[in-house]
């Protein structure tokens, strides 16, 4: 069978933040503002749904949420529906499943959109939510969460390698301050200087509050169609080159060495392969940073700095414009927050505005043709890489 | 709709008749009280460990007698973690119980601050930790009582236990060697 060219030829996402917003409003928010940024868009065009969702049951009550969410966005597929869950990395899944529809000739023109409402008014509620995403009867009943287990990387990469907390805090500090440039992002107007960052609170030690993503409510929506429709939406579209992605393990006791992400390398490995390209061709790469040490190993693991030493990378401003490579200009899950089923959606959004320039100039990569998406989801056991090339008028 | 145009107490709207007659509460003698009303089942972190709900039941009679076991597939003598009850190897479903020693020694730990989850908010701070089996290819996660997080180092070693949750259910957790 032919595999089809696939396009993601726009999208948008919503402030993310604490909002005054439920599920269904956030859905319906998203689906305004996607008609809104591309007014080629019709609604009878759409054949295909996949919704990134990671817990509406837990979060919002909700089940059957791709329906749920189509009708709040006024749609209604006729080929494909379905949710894609995979905690973190849920976004992602949902284009990667578009992708598979479209480029399989099963669909045409797919919305691949992301909706997450994590903050509700008992914390305590969320947080028990976040932990069923480990092995909620073996890891969970001792207080397994995403926090105390990156902070366990975290103290291996530091006895393995001397990785210090001012490097992680350097990785924060320039996602936050992408982030300052981007008024959708949860942090948008909040500053954090490296000093103030090693000030903050500690959560699991050694990670601090700014080592950390935010518990966040948002959404995030893209466009993506088949090879002879892009002419329909954009001349600027980003075409998707390469995926991969790996399943290592689940239960933290599987997890093998913390430092060393084979699941990460498999996953980039096949990516890379599939479009052709080789880890230095990356312009710019929204990576997962759920936490500052998840950065510093993914630029390891992505062959950007050599093993062990991503936390020297980030402190020489390697992952910074004008660096190797520019990670994480839209701010990152540290700077924007993190909206599990969202993210993935938003890093694909800033993939499509950064080739069709229209960021602001403080995060604006110069000239980008290569860039790179990647999701971590739970803990770091499953990996999912995504690469564009930009496409259209140059 | 704005606080003065919602009704604080029930108001009959609409045409009754229009959908049928309307009950008569006052008649007829007043109603039994309702049974009970059975509440939810919460499903909370600890597995459920009974013989009607697992078959793997025979961990948790170990557990009460104070060894934390696993299985052990056979055919590949691989021990697997959590116990199981298919080999993801082979794939046989005859796998057998073995005892885990004891002993291990912290590959890494942390220690949950803040942010815990329903149930262990009161249990905050509390450490975690990887601990290496003295014995056995296994790193297993748990909580490690006995010492302040600040006071764990890594290579330290801890003992397993096993403990009463209180409703009759038990669980396994580490401990700090004296």
């Amino acid at each position: 069978m032919n595999v089809r060219d696939v396009a993601l030829v726009g999208g948008t996402t919503t402030k993310f933040g604490i909002r005054s917003s439920t599920w269904a409003e956030l859905a319906q928010e998203v689906g305004a503002a996607l008609f809104r940024e591309i007014p080629e868009l019709r609604a009878e065009d759409v054949d295909s749904f996949f919704l990134g969702a990671a817990e509406p049951e837990r979060f919002a009550f909700q089940s059957h949420v791709a329906p749920f969410a189509a009708e709040q966005m006024g749609l209604r597929p006729h080929r494909i529906i379905q949710r894609t869950e995979l905690a973190c990395a849920s976004g992602q899944s949902a284009i990667r499943s578009a992708y598979a529809a479209i480029a399989s000739g099963l669909s045409d023109i797919a919305v691949a959109v992301g909706v997450e409402k994590m903050n509700l008014p008992s914390m305590a509620e969320a947080n028990t939510s976040m932990a069923c995403v480990m092995d909620r009867a073996w890891d969970g009943p001792h207080g397994a969460t995403a926090p105390p287990f990156f902070a366990m990387v975290a103290q291996r990469h530091q006895l393995e390698y001397g990785t210090t907390e001012d490097q992680m805090a350097a990785v924060s500090e320039k996602n936050h301050r992408f982030a300052n440039s981007n008024p959708e992002a949860q942090f948008y107007e909040k500053k954090f200087s490296r000093d103030k960052l090693l000030r903050l609170p500690v959560v699991a030690p050694p990670l601090r509050l700014g080592d950390c993503s935010s518990m966040t409510d948002g959404a995030a929506a893209v466009v993506l169609v088949a090879a002879e429709f892009v002419r329909s939406y954009t001349d600027r579209p980003a075409w998707i080159r390469g995926t991969g992605q790996y399943s290592n393990f689940h239960n933290l006791a599987n997890a093998g060495s913390l430092t060393d992400w084979a699941g990460l390398r498999h996953a980039a490995r096949e990516a890379f392969a599939r479009a052709g390209i080789g880890a230095d061709q990356v312009d710019f790469a929204e990576v997962h940073d759920c936490f500052t040490i998840s950065e510093i190993i993914e630029y390891e693991m992505f062959g950007w700095a050599a093993p062990g030493q991503g936390g020297r990378f980030a402190a020489d401003g390697q992952a910074d414009v004008g660096g190797k490579v520019v990670v994480n200009p839209r701010g990152g899950l540290l700077g924007c927050g993190h909206p599990l089923g969202a993210t993935g959606i938003a890093q694909a959004v800033e993939v499509h505005r950064q080739f069709a320039g229209t960021v602001p100039l403080a995060r604006a990569v110069p000239d980008p043709e290569w860039a790179l998406v990647h999701n971590l989801s739970g803990s770091a056991n499953v990996h999912s890489v995504m690469i564009y090339q930009r496409g259209g008028a140059a | 709709m704005s606080a003065g145009t919602r009704p604080h107490r029930s108001r009959a709207t609409g045409t009754p008749a229009a959908v049928g007659p309307a009950s008569t509460p006052s008649a007829g003698p007043a109603p039994a009280p309702p049974a009970r009303e059975k509440r939810p089942f919460l499903l909370d972190f600890f597995p459920l460990q009974t013989s009607d709900q697992t078959r793997l039941s025979k961990f948790f009679d170990r557990l009460k007698e104070g060894a934390v076991s696993t299985t052990r597939c056979p055919k590949d003598q691989v021990l697997l973690w959590p116990p199981r009850t298919a080999c993801p190897i082979c794939h046989g479903e005859t796998l057998e119980w073995v005892d885990l020693p004891g002993r291990g020694h912290l590959y890494a730990f942390s220690a949950v601050l803040g942010g815990a989850p329903l149930g262990m908010e009161s249990e905050v701070p509390f450490a975690v930790g990887l601990v290496d089996l003295e014995g056995a290819p296994l790193r297993l996660f748990g909580r490690v009582e006995g010492r302040p997080w600040s006071e764990l180092y890594i290579g330290q070693p801890v003992r397993l236990e096993s403990y009463d949750i209180g409703d009759g259910r038990w669980f396994y957790r580490f401990r700090t060697e004296t």
